[in-house]
């Protein structure tokens, strides 16, 4: 019956008070779309968990990063992007990034952990590129209140040390090879995964960004 | 050790039996995490903040002190009295004498304290009985001598003398955050409005928080972006301040001449000035029937870095408004040696970097 109306029952306001959201296991994470729901513990992002995503310069880790995000931000998740000066708008919305639920601060100037953690009250997923090596005592307050808040920080960098934290789980792209015949067609990463709990260590083959602008198997 | 500035307000100290103790103190953590997102409540009646990042912020320690006093009148209509120092241990008591150590003297100043500010009675008794009146005194004992005399909880305030550890043991209220969660949790019972389907929680939540960076950052720290029409990824994108009256539209409609996917991940809204070279290092051309005059090879940053260019595509040009004298531009897309893939423009002559697909 309820499946074929439109309209719910109103529900009295004093018992919706007393109403919680249902907690399924799989709220516990942040579900990904393919081409990385296989390749990730859980099918998903675990919330209260910071991940790195690591690859040298121009090498697709904003990319990656991003695709990471298309999944969530598609099915409703808020989500933030800091210390990207110049975001590509256009290359998010091909990967599936709904923009509508993106708040962007390009330029924190001197105050990118103050804004990560600011905007952290706020959005379920953080994407970070960090201007300079994170200092140990701001890296250690972002991971509580990322813990504390069960959101997702994505810290972009070139290089591992930028982190100065254990991550639950990291990217790093260790090949990227760009097709192209008129033009730039798609471009293949060899992206290393690794995880602290249980996950061992495995290279996979993604193609990000495929001729659509999107991320695929390999 | 970090420098940090401490916030001691006497009145919050002993805690009341009606709880407004601790509603005032979470009500005034909240309030300072507006200064410093990092405030910390060590314990009822001392809150902690870096000193660095927020004097880049403000303009210095001074502003920022000046801020907390305001903070603090504002929450609780009273005054704190406030320190700077370095390490946890010596903020407090900066904070409690209500003075500035500054850079680099916290050393000074953590000597000169007397032996009993460690806080154990009989430490300070022994130690006035082997004439060791300060903690510099104390810490000039060597470690094997301490620790031949004293328990191993008297060996950790050693290092607290000797400045190797910053905290003193206990002086975190370790239940502290736990309680303040429960507080917040009873005080938050709208989480819950989106459950049925309106706008959600989660809207009403981002929004909060970008309200918030906006305090922080200025009008333009935040930014949301839509797509509409436009031939290059920069003009197809519009990047507007959050909560700028000028509401953008969702416009994804083909746009004759725009090149399709993948675009750059990496768009500059700003003109960034390079340079392409051919061979023989002449500076390479789009002509008036969009062709190149040379292969390109070299590609270089105005700040000088120079890549080998080992591909091309394009150029593709742009024709707008051709009425108009001089509005004739082209992409080019290259590979660099490294790998880099770019997205160039040329104009009047001129080429600048549009996009790295990063």
């Amino acid at each position: 019956m309820f499946a074929s109306s439109s309209v719910r029952p109103p529900i009295p306001p004093e018992l919706a008070a007393t109403l919680r959201p249902v907690s399924f296991a799989t709220h516990r994470r942040i579900a990904l779309d393919e081409p990385w729901r296989g390749l990730v513990p859980g099918e998903g992002l675990r919330r209260g968990s910071t991940i790195s995503v690591q690859a040298p310069s121009g090498a697709g880790g904003l990319s990656l990063a991003l695709s990471l995000l298309a999944g969530a931000s598609a099915r409703g998740h808020w989500a933030a992007v800091v210390g990207v000066d110049d975001p590509g708008v256009l290359a998010m919305a091909d990967l599936g990034v709904d923009l509508r639920r993106v708040l962007f601060v390009p330029r924190p100037r001197g105050a990118w952990a103050e804004s990560v953690a600011d905007v952290l009250d706020g959005v379920d997923l953080v994407i970070v590129r960090p201007p300079s090596r994170a200092a140990r005592g701001s890296a250690r307050v972002l991971s509580d209140r990322v813990r504390e808040r069960g959101a997702v920080l994505l810290v972009v960098s070139e290089s591992a040390s930028t982190w100065p934290l254990p991550v639950e789980l990291s990217f790093s792209v260790t090949h990227a090879q760009w097709s192209a015949s008129s033009r730039l067609e798609d471009r293949t990463l060899r992206v290393r995964i690794e995880g602290r709990a249980g996950v061992r260590g495995a290279e996979h083959v993604v193609v990000l960004p495929d001729r659509r602008g999107r991320a695929a198997g390999g | 050790m970090e420098r940090l500035i401490g916030v001691w307000v006497e009145s919050l100290r002993v805690e009341a039996l009606d709880g407004s103790t601790l509603r005032e103190s979470l009500a005034l953590l909240d309030a300072l995490e507006v200064v410093c997102p990092f405030t910390e409540l060590i314990h009822l009646g001392f809150y902690a903040l870096p000193s660095r990042g927020p004097s880049r912020f403000f303009g210095g320690e001074e502003r920022v002190l000046e801020a907390v006093t305001t903070v603090v009148r504002d929450v609780l209509g009273r005054e704190a009295s406030l320190g700077v120092a370095d390490g946890l241990v010596w903020c407090e008591f900066a904070a409690r004498d209500g003075v500035v150590v500054e850079p680099g003297k916290t050393d000074d100043y953590r000597r000169a304290r007397p032996l009993a500010a460690l806080g154990r009675r009989d430490l300070a008794t022994t130690g006035r009985r082997l004439g060791l009146r300060t903690v510099g005194d104390f810490a000039d004992l060597e470690r094997a001598r301490v620790s031949e005399r004293f328990s191993a909880s008297v060996l950790v305030l050693h290092q607290v003398a000797r400045g190797e550890l910053d905290e003193l043991p206990g002086q975190r209220d370790a239940r502290l955050g736990a309680r303040l969660g429960r507080l917040r949790e009873a005080d938050r019972p709208d989480e819950q409005r989106g459950f049925f389907g309106q706008r959600g929680a989660a809207d009403d939540r981002a929004h909060a928080a970008a309200l918030r960076l906006r305090q922080r950052l200025g009008a333009d720290g935040v930014v949301v972006a839509a797509l509409r029409g436009g031939r290059l990824p920069q003009d197809r994108a519009a990047l507007v301040p959050w909560g700028s009256p000028t509401a953008v539209s969702q416009d994804d409609a083909p746009w004759p001449g725009q090149l399709r996917a993948p675009s750059p991940a990496t768009v500059f809204a700003h003109r960034v000035a390079v340079e392409l070279r051919g061979a023989a290092n002449e500076t390479v051309r789009v002509d008036a029937r969009g062709t190149l005059n040379t292969t390109p090879t070299t590609f270089a940053f105005a700040s000088g870095a120079v890549r080998a260019v080992t591909w091309y595509a394009g150029p593709w040009p742009l024709v707008e408004r051709w009425w108009a004298v001089g509005r004739r531009r082209a992409q080019l897309q290259v590979l660099l040696e490294t790998g880099e893939a770019l997205l160039l423009v040329a104009e009047s002559g001129r080429w600048s970097l549009a996009g790295v697909y990063d």
